[in-house]
């Protein structure tokens, strides 16, 4: 008797997990399938070849490049926006914070041409700036500028609730022993929030490795110099090399899986250490 | 709290160690002994069916000889896209510094837009035409909706793959094929040349934004023929793809691909480098790479080269029309864009 109730409980848990498998398997992971399927539809040997091509090779270093880039900077900017949205009062405090947050809300292609009709050449800045022989767009430094504004909100949004949840009773002690604003965020701060910079850095990273709609349009998708991997991706597609677009697609398949299981993995222990520290 | 530090320790270690490696292989050509000698380069746009003769054929020779002449590495900074597509770049100011259009209506659209000064590519050899395919039709294995001809495009229940000619040269050039068979026929006017734009453009099922997007879509099932340069069926016949027929039709126009160096964008130190790039395209060396990859040649001799050029009875030049400028507003403006696709919106 008791045993049926187990194996009851058992099945009613499964049944709909069962269905959620069931409904993301056409969606989500026969796609992710195929793509490996394809990959490796011409055997290893192929795949390795698709693999080291200069092209491939570019792409794939500058895509790690720019996302690093776009992690270092964001973690220092993303930060220091969550600080300031988070312990200083101001008058439209509020309204700068959904500012900060637009870009994950506009479509990125949408980022990529604002930044052409300001930085590009027949842009405001830009017309200003060529004659000087400044030219960020179609260049790395364009797409690092994409990258950088598309993925702003994702450590905003990793360190903010965490300074939130601060208690300020910490801080203020710290003010109160005489430490400076820099020595406090050092020491009080910084420790706490070690767990969400690095969450925030990776999701930052995986996102900008990830990024097309804004780099199309800032790169000029030149090969061997503003090619990102996505973007080679799609040219190869487009030009029916699906073989060689599915061998970076795989990778990146990959290298996106680790890096969100290493997400979760560090989220899930900052938030067991939270709640340690909570008790 | 957990049981086994030492695993944990050999998981920490390896990630780190995995990060480390891939940053180390990531940075490895900006490595300063990696550093020594960087290859000069030049930065080409082209039309998308250009991309694999360009690449893998015509720029490693180019590379070979120029090696050989002045012992310098050069290497090939290169986007490819539908030809509309690069001149709307080129526009916005992409650092090009050589530019292969399809049509040589891009061509003139740089020049009114002010990236180059006066129709300079004239002054390249053959008025800047690199090399020709005619247009062809391509139709499924067997040909079982009976297509000879632009013709039998317009039977009712045909699908087409057309190209956008928004964005790609290829579209223009078949628009104006299409027009052009039509009118060509004996003792027929314009009227006939909108009849079949307007029976062919009814059928249009998929409009696809390069010649190289529309055959993508065509070898994934898509339509019942495609409008194509002959070039890019010969292309994909030789990677092996046989689930189509080459329909030559009677009349049909020889495409030409126009080269333009953007002057403004080549600095001093490139001039050479650039210009000796640019003459080779019209070396013999290069036509006969062009004619291998299926292109025809604007060397008449060459064309003999390749045995997979198809006959056409009545093939015809954009010339034939009054050149692009007059081209372009009687047949695409007027003819097409005003009156057929007028018609064709419900």
């Amino acid at each position: 008797m008791n045993q049926g109730k187990a194996f009851y409980k058992k099945i009613s848990h499964m049944l709909p997990a069962g269905f959620l498998v069931l409904v993301l398997l056409p969606l989500l992971l026969l796609p992710l399938a195929s793509v490996f399927i394809y990959a490796l539809r011409g055997g290893l040997g192929n795949l390795g070849a698709a693999l080291t091509t200069t092209d491939v090779l570019f792409a794939l270093r500058f895509s790690l490049i720019i996302a690093f880039a776009t992690a270092v900077i964001n973690t220092v900017l993303g930060t220091y926006a969550a600080w300031v949205l988070s312990k200083t009062r101001f008058p439209g405090r509020e309204q700068l914070g959904i500012i900060l947050n637009l870009p994950v809300a506009i479509p990125n292609v949408v980022v990529g041409t604002s930044l052409l009709l300001l930085w590009g050449p027949i842009g405001l800045f830009g017309q200003v700036l060529e004659p000087l022989g400044i030219q960020p767009m179609f260049t790395p430094v364009g797409v690092l500028l994409a990258h950088v504004f598309v993925t702003f909100p994702y450590m905003l949004g990793t360190i903010k609730p965490v300074l939130d949840d601060l208690e300020t009773t910490y801080e203020e002690a710290a003010y109160t022993m005489g430490a400076s604003r820099w020595q406090t965020f050092l020491h009080v701060l910084f420790p706490a929030l070690k767990g969400g910079l690095l969450t925030g850095a990776l999701l930052t990273f995986a996102h900008s490795l990830g990024e097309f709609g804004a780099t199309v349009m800032v790169s000029g998708n030149l090969r061997l110099r503003t090619q990102t991997a996505p973007l080679y991706i799609f040219s190869q597609f487009e030009s029916g090399n699906i073989q060689a677009a599915n061998s970076v697609a795989a990778v990146l398949a990959i290298l996106s899986f680790a890096l969100f299981s290493l997400i979760l993995f560090l989220a899930a222990r900052t938030g067991k250490k939270g709640a340690q520290r909570g008790k | 709290m957990f049981g086994r530090p030492l695993f944990r320790w050999v998981l920490r270690i390896t990630i780190v160690c995995v990060v480390l490696a891939v940053g180390l292989w990531t940075i490895w050509p900006w490595l300063p002994s990696q550093k020594d000698r960087r290859p000069r380069t030049i930065v080409l746009y082209g039309f998308s069916i250009l991309e694999p003769v360009i690449t893998k054929g015509i720029f490693p020779a180019f590379q070979k000889r120029w090696f050989e002449q002045t012992g310098q590495r050069v290497e090939l900074i290169s986007s490819f896209g539908g030809s509309g597509t690069v001149t709307n770049q080129l526009i916005m100011g992409v650092p090009a510094e050589v530019a292969i259009l399809s049509t040589e209506l891009d061509a003139q659209r740089l020049q009114k837009a002010g990236v180059v000064h006066g129709e300079t590519w004239k002054k390249l050899p053959h008025k800047g035409v690199m090399n020709r395919t005619p247009f062809i039709i391509q139709v499924r294995p067997g040909n079982p909706k009976r297509i000879h001809d632009f013709s039998g495009l317009t039977q009712p229940g045909v699908r087409v793959v057309h190209m956008d000619p928004l964005t790609s040269g290829a579209a223009n050039w078949a628009i104006v094929a299409e027009y052009g068979a039509a009118v060509r026929q004996q003792g027929s006017g314009p009227d006939a040349g909108r009849a079949m734009l307007l029976g062919i453009w009814r059928n249009v099922a998929v409009q696809a934004g390069s010649g190289r997007a529309a055959r993508t879509q065509f070898d994934s099932g898509f339509g019942d023929a495609l409008i194509t340069y002959e070039q890019d069926a010969i292309w994909s016949r030789s990677r092996g793809s046989s689930r189509f027929e080459i329909v030559y039709p009677r009349s049909t126009i020889l495409s030409e691909h126009t080269v333009v160096v953007i002057d403004e964008r080549v600095s001093e130190r490139q001039k050479e480098l650039v210009g000796a790039f640019v003459d080779f395209l019209w070396s013999e060396e290069a036509q006969r790479i062009f004619v291998r990859s299926g292109f025809r040649s604007v060397d008449e001799r060459l064309n003999s080269l390749n045995p997979q050029f198809g006959h056409i009875r009545d093939p015809f030049f954009i010339d034939d029309f009054g050149g692009w400028r007059k081209a372009k507003l009687t047949i695409i403006d007027d003819t097409w864009k005003n009156r057929v696709l007028k018609e064709l919106k419900p």
